[in-house]
């Protein structure tokens, strides 16, 4: 048997549950895993759910990070789940809890309602500029105008930069780092139109003049969206936006219904 | 689903009092309390032409207390907070600006940081040469 397959070494894993039914509140409850090198925390806890406590209850998909279900709080740091190694905890005992500034619907489970909101509430799509037939071809791109908003194109949904930011935690209701990444996404993307509309649901309090600049949202990231950089550049655009109302024109391009 | 008793009970856990003061807050929790030192040291500079505008025997008191071991104390312990102010804030600039395309391709993000470190250092050194200049000739 070679090295990686080898499971004689164990990890204690605290994990914070919390049962609506039966708890008033979250607890910590210890489980004892063997693991091998190449195991990650969400096997480990797929381990605990087949062969100890089959009432354990976490989210996750693809175990490659690309889809976001499994951010956790792993020793008090946002992370996913299946983007770390069991391996880097060990030999210490690891503390799993649910995402932090987040309502725990049960166990590593969070409300994600609120977030989902969020995102709808900035237009998540592009809206043309210039809507013309498919017969006239696709909008076209140069690779300057991609890089202005690639980065921003790989948010996966993950929260963990919720879970990072201390303004969200003060504040449940600011629009947060991942939807602005969104929001950037589209408003920097060349073929886009509806720049004004999206501007429209940041300003004030609940939107970019939360953040207070602390950055920890990109430094989580497990894609390199840098958050904080969409947070900051529409601080700018937002106050742009103030000064230039009585001037700008009214016109706003319809939404898609 | 619609039927039944719902056994929905989220749980709020309450954000860390002293979140601030922990790691990976805490380098963000200075840097804002380092801007503090900032106004202090302009208003011992606004201080100083307020003593220069009263007339000689004012400036001259100024002098004297800027000379002294307390406020060399002082200025050292602005200095370094001064400095941290710089080097993290620069660390955050290109966050705070639209994403820097030079030939078609993203500026890194450290790179932005290094130049910016540089510019001060090098404005820094030439007006610190310029005073030295000037004080030679004077």
């Amino acid at each position: 048997m070679s090295e990686t397959m080898d499971r004689s070494k164990t990890i204690e894993l605290r994990v914070l549950r919390y049962r609506p039914a039966s708890d008033s509140e979250p607890v910590f409850v210890s489980y004892r895993v063997p693991y091998s090198d190449d195991m990650s925390v969400l096997q480990a806890l797929q381990s605990i759910k087949d062969s100890q406590d089959g009432s354990l209850s976490f989210r996750w998909s693809c175990r490659m990070a690309i889809c976001g279900s499994c951010g956790m709080m792993i020793n008090g740091e946002p992370k996913l789940a299946c983007n770390t190694f069991v391996r880097d905890l060990a030999p210490n005992a690891a503390t799993i809890e649910p995402l932090q500034n987040f309502p725990i619907e049960r166990d590593l489970v969070v409300t994600v309602g609120d977030f989902v909101k969020k995102i709808e509430s900035i237009y998540p799509y592009i809206i043309p500029k210039v809507q013309k037939p498919i017969e006239e071809g696709a909008y076209l791109q140069t690779p300057a105008q991609m890089a202005a908003y690639e980065s921003f194109s790989d948010c996966i949904n993950c929260m963990l930069c919720y879970a990072a930011c201390p303004q969200f935690g003060a504040n449940p209701d600011f629009i947060g780092p991942g939807a602005m990444a969104m929001l950037q996404r589209y408003n920097a993307d060349s073929r886009d139109g509806g720049r004004q509309l999206r501007l429209d649901q940041i300003n004030g309090e609940d939107g970019v003049w939360s953040c207070t600049a602390v950055g920890i949202c990109s430094e989580v990231c497990p894609k390199a969206v840098d958050p904080a950089n969409a947070v900051n550049q529409n601080k700018t655009n937002s106050a742009l936006d103030f000064f230039l109302r009585a001037v700008r024109p009214q016109a706003k391009p319809e939404p898609r219904s | 689903m619609s039927e039944g008793i719902s056994e929905r009970r989220p749980f709020h856990r309450p954000q860390p009092r002293h979140w601030w003061a922990h790691k990976p807050y805490l380098a963000y929790t200075l840097r804002e309390l380092c801007g503090v030192a900032v106004a202090l040291y302009g208003a011992i500079l606004l201080a100083g032409l307020v003593c220069l505008w009263r007339g000689q025997a004012a400036f001259d008191l100024y002098r004297r207390v800027l000379g002294s071991e307390a406020s060399l104390l002082v200025h050292l312990a602005l200095l370094a907070a001064v400095l941290w102010h710089v080097v993290t804030w620069f660390q955050i600039l290109p966050k705070t600006m639209p994403k820097l395309i030079l030939g078609g391709r993203l500026v890194p993000p450290r790179a932005v940081t290094a130049l910016a470190l540089l510019l001060a250092f090098v404005c820094s050194a030439g007006l610190l040469a310029v005073v030295i200049v000037i004080g030679a000739f004077a």
